[in-house]
């Protein structure tokens, strides 16, 4: 059976790749060491596949039919959707039985997402995974958690839906090794009003609580207080997902930085065994 | 405490002008013919407010916030008509606070 060799996560931004000179160069090097670092750990676990949790920007759904979940099960997945970010184009393979079996394992266990196999990937999965090195290293799964479109699935869901995968996880015998990287937040807003605040008070809350063991605890904060960290911070769902599928285990902070040039507080991170 | 959204759930008027940001970004035809004539093409959608198709038409990026365009969409938009970062900013500071209603 398969068992979770890693689980990390990252922030996603598309300026890190369309504008990585914008904070400076001490600021840049040490967020683009601390993605190389999660891309060379990532390297040397081998895994048979990685599995990607994140969000869509609007590009593959649109508010005529948006899943709170979905999980890809193609074969391949072509990247990157945005014409404007500046990364290369690529075809990332896809582990379609894996994608399959997460599926109907989510459905075992109480959920229902949605599923696609013609998703294009945006930066929120092309940025971290070009920038850790190991963009079409692995074969991947993507789900995604709506974030970016209210209604949104509750914080507490999030960190279920986690669990869940974890259990299908480890009930799955067409691989041995999986790693998992979750990307999104932390605070900043996109297109609003506060666009370049962040709420640095608001991240290292979240990131200690990950380490506190009360996933509870963790998703009443977040449900209230997202609202003062902006419009992407929805994105620390993505992290819960992480979370719940990361079981017992505690947080290691590699790297944190607000960076307002890139509009984001960063973080970088690992789940590792208490 | 301010809210991270406009509203819980697009409005029916927000949704117009999402279907417009959506369509002119992921349609290639769609794009050529916005870019060709903006009124003409905003003008084919009559479940368009009058407000909304007037904001449309002035890139009036503050105002379309605050009637609800998905703040996601809107960006790219802005992206996708190389309207200055600055400028893109100043226009969503502008109405910090503010509703479509004042």
């Amino acid at each position: 059976m398969a068992e979770i060799v890693g689980i990390f996560g990252v922030s996603h931004t598309p300026v890190m790749t369309n504008m990585p000179d914008a904070p400076g160069a001490a600021i840049r090097d040490a967020v683009f060491e601390a993605f190389r670092r999660v891309g060379k750990e990532i390297a040397a676990l081998t895994p048979d596949i990685l599995l990607l949790v994140s969000n869509d920007h609007l590009h593959n759904f649109f508010i005529d039919n948006l899943p709170a979940f979905c999980i890809g099960a193609g074969d391949s997945y072509d990247s990157p959707l945005e014409g404007w970010l500046k990364v290369n184009r690529r075809e990332v393979p896809g582990h379609a039985a894996f994608g399959a079996h997460l599926i109907e394992s989510a459905f075992d266990a109480g959920f229902d997402p949605a599923f696609s196999m013609e998703l294009i990937l945006d930066h929120a999965m092309v940025t971290p995974l070009e920038l850790a090195g190991v963009a079409g290293a692995f074969p991947i799964v993507p789900i995604y958690v709506n974030c970016v479109q209210p209604p949104l699935p509750r914080m507490k869901r999030c960190f279920e839906f986690g669990r869940a995968l974890r259990d299908g996880i480890e009930r799955y015998s067409g691989a041995r090794r999986v790693a998992m990287l979750a990307t999104g937040g932390l605070s900043h807003d996109v297109g609003t009003p506060r666009m370049g605040c962040i709420n640095e008070d608001f991240d290292r809350r979240f990131l200690r609580l990950l380490d506190d063991g009360d996933p509870d605890k963790l998703a009443r904060f977040l449900q209230v207080e997202v609202n003062t960290a902006g419009n992407g911070a929805e994105e620390v769902r993505n992290w819960l997902v992480a979370h719940g599928a990361a079981a017992n285990c505690q947080f290691e902070l590699y790297h944190y930085q607000p960076v307002p040039e890139w509009y984001t507080g960063i973080g970088v991170g690992q789940w590792t065994r208490r | 405490m301010t809210e991270n959204w406009v509203s819980a759930i697009p409005s029916a008027e927000a949704h117009v002008i999402d279907r417009i940001l959506y369509d002119v970004q992921h349609d290639r035809e769609e794009e050529k013919r916005y870019f060709a004539d903006p009124r003409a093409f905003i003008a084919g959608f009559p479940a368009l407010s009058l407000r909304a198709a007037e904001a449309l038409a002035a890139n009036d990026i503050g105002r379309l916030y605050l009637l609800g365009a998905n703040p996601y969409l809107l960006r790219a938009y802005c992206l996708q008509l190389r309207v200055p970062e600055q400028e893109y900013l100043a226009a969503l500071r502008a109405v910090a606070g503010k509703t479509i209603d004042g």
